[in-house]
């Protein structure tokens, strides 16, 4: 989509995931798992609770020692970055401050760490629209505001690759609508951004690319358009009149694939909105509604991760 | 560096240091009062009203030990506080799930941790040096007023000013150890606590019966495996037939410090944050 756009970070912030495998004493949390993020994209990280999406992500971090496989950000382990919040930015959960600690001194303690700037904190903090709340405890901040703190922080080294596991969780529609351009305009930028998340529908709304796993593997990659045409759900258009057996019969005639839901509307596979537009008006036929229904995310989704038992 | 400089910032935002500074100087002032009152009944020869044996009593009677005693007031309180200082650096880090940003930022975590010993180190020096003053200051008063001379010049009055210096950046370094050994904030706080205060004199009851039992005193001296016992008799430099000798203790206290530290970074390594 943006692929290229910008060239300093370009190409150099793919994350490759290897035969990633973490076996807990009584799960194989991830299993096997292959893929990859491309930079200048927003790669969706989906599937089913007890996936293993966390576990992954958390690996790809450092955090979590793998059983066997590698990931590799840049072509090098996390472990082995110079700097590395100048290179990756995480956010993986949303209670992660000491409830004692201001926001502010929050940045302020991880700038430290990094040797950035501390006057950082504060342009991250109002990055995220948090400078009234900056001398607050971090107990007193609600679940939203623990998760723009969390963007704040990874966004402290201004890296060139994301990792955000939900970090949707409890924000307001606002703070949705924010998190969705803020991340888009990055992955513009040339930035990687791999970000979890169960909200499908915003999935659909914000990623390029997605990685559905379940029970630990790989169910299918690839790019949105791509994941969802696979699927045998297609495209109908919504259609309904007063005549609607003239219609239906004209647009049969036409070969097209004609239902009748419940509330009698006619549900049109096989031919597109314009179509059954004009099929409606040479039978003169007044419609009352007729809309495009795409197959979704999540009717995907739910096909492709159906019977694969999600809490192991 | 940076990371030094981000752990003591950890520690100065947040109130923990200052109930425990507050707990180490009441400690300071209550010790000070019992340490000075013993000075003055052993040094002007009521030390039977203590009823110690005679050879300890004559133990007692040294003006250089009693000004050393009293210059390192309140150690032992102290200690504990800056041992749970060093514990709750620690333990924090998983209680409030801080752990994941730390290593995120400083993947090597074997740094992480050096950098908590450092910046431990830190403080324990600098709790010693605010004691100090105190004790220098008002210590010196009592020994001239009570016409028993500052002994300031005394190499083994200045000797456990120096140890108790040690024994301050130690015991910050054994509370990491710990807090690295036992993650759960109380359970790790408790267990240092009840050890350090109760489990000394538990332990000393039990040398005490078997020193009876095998009517040997030299018994006693493998007290110094307790590290609470290791430190004071590191910084005491009354000689006692109760008591081994000071460098004993040193080295008891030195060898905790490097074995829980070690260990602790040994684990830290393995361990899985999730
Ligand atoms: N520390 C752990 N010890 C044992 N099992 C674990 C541990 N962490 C995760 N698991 C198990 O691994 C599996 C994957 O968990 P993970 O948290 O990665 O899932 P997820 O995809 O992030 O789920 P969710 O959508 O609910 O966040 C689960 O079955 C979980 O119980
Ligand atoms: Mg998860």
């Amino acid at each position: 989509m943006s692929d290229g756009q910008r060239s300093p970070t370009t190409g150099s912030g793919q994350i490759v995931v290897s035969g990633l495998t973490k076996q807990y004493k009584n799960v194989r949390a991830v299993n096997d798992l292959s893929f990859t993020v491309e930079p200048g994209r927003v790669t969706g990280f989906l599937g089913p609770n007890g996936a293993g999406k966390t576990t992954t992500l958390r690996m790809l971090l450092n955090l979590v020692t793998p059983t066997a496989g590698s990931a590799t950000i840049g072509g090098r382990r996390y472990a082995d970055l110079t700097d590395p919040l100048r290179h990756v930015g995480a956010v993986l959960e949303a209670s992660s401050a000491h409830k004692g600690r201001t926001g502010i001194n929050h940045l302020r303690v991880i700038a430290a760490a990094a040797g950035l700037p501390k006057t950082r904190a504060d342009e991250v903090l109002a990055m995220v629209g948090l400078t009234p709340a900056a001398k607050r405890k971090f107990k007193g901040y609600s679940l939203g505001m623990k998760q723009r703190l969390g963007i704040a922080a990874a966004m402290l080294g201004d890296p060139r690759v994301l990792v955000l596991d939900e970090p949707a969780n409890g924000l307001d529609p606002e703070g949705i609508r924010w998190m969705r351009g803020f991340l888009k305009a990055l992955a513009t930028e040339g930035r990687t951004v791999l970000v979890s998340s169960h909200l499908l529908s915003e999935m659909q709304l914000l990623a390029d690319d997605v990685v559905i796993i379940a029970a630990g593997q790989l169910i299918r990659q690839g790019p949105v358009d791509q994941v969802i045409g696979s699927m045998a759900q297609t495209t109908r258009v919504r259609v309904r009149t007063p005549q609607a057996t003239e219609l239906a019969k004209a647009l049969r005639e036409q070969s097209a694939v004609v239902e009748v839901d419940p509330h009698g509307a006619l549900l049109v596979a096989g031919v597109d909105a314009a179509t059954v537009g004009r099929a409606a008006l040479a039978v003169q036929a007044e419609l009352h509604e007729l809309t495009t229904e795409r197959p979704d995310l999540e009717g995907v989704f739910l096909e492709l991760t159906a019977g694969k038992a999600g809490i192991r | 560096m940076n990371l030094v400089r981000s752990e003591l910032l950890k520690i100065r935002t947040t109130a923990a240091w200052l109930w425990m500074a507050l707990g180490a100087l009441l400690a300071v002032a209550l010790a000070f009062v019992t340490n000075a009152w013993l000075a003055h009944t052993t040094l002007t020869g009521d030390a039977d009203m203590l009823g110690l044996p005679p050879e300890e009593a004559a133990a007692q009677q040294d003006v250089v030990g009693q000004a050393a005693n009293l210059y390192t007031s309140g150690q032992y309180f102290g200690l504990l506080f800056v041992m749970l200082i060093g514990v709750l650096m620690v333990t924090n880090e998983f209680f409030h799930q801080t752990a994941t940003t730390t290593f995120l930022s400083t993947p090597k975590r074997t740094s992480v941790i050096f950098s908590k010993l450092v910046a431990a180190s830190l403080i324990g020096f600098v709790f010693w040096l605010v004691t100090s003053v105190i004790n220098l200051v008002a210590g010196a008063l009592f020994m001239s007023i009570n016409d028993f001379g500052t002994q300031l010049g005394e190499w083994e009055v200045q000797r456990a000013f120096l140890f108790n210096l040690l024994a301050y950046a130690l015991w910050t370094i054994l509370g990491i150890g710990v807090g690295t050994l036992i993650t759960n904030q109380i359970g790790a706080v408790v267990t240092s606590a009840v050890v350090y205060l109760i489990g000394t004199q538990v332990a000393s009851l039990f040398f005490f019966l078997l020193s009876s039992w095998l009517d040997s005193e030299a018994v006693l001296k493998w007290q110094v495996v307790l590290p609470s016992v290791a430190s004071s008799v590191m910084v005491n430099s009354i000689e006692s037939p109760m008591l081994p000798a000071w460098w004993v203790g040193a080295l008891v206290l030195v060898g905790y410090a490097v074995v829980t530290g070690t260990i602790g970074i040994l684990i830290t390594r393995r361990r899985d944050i999730s």
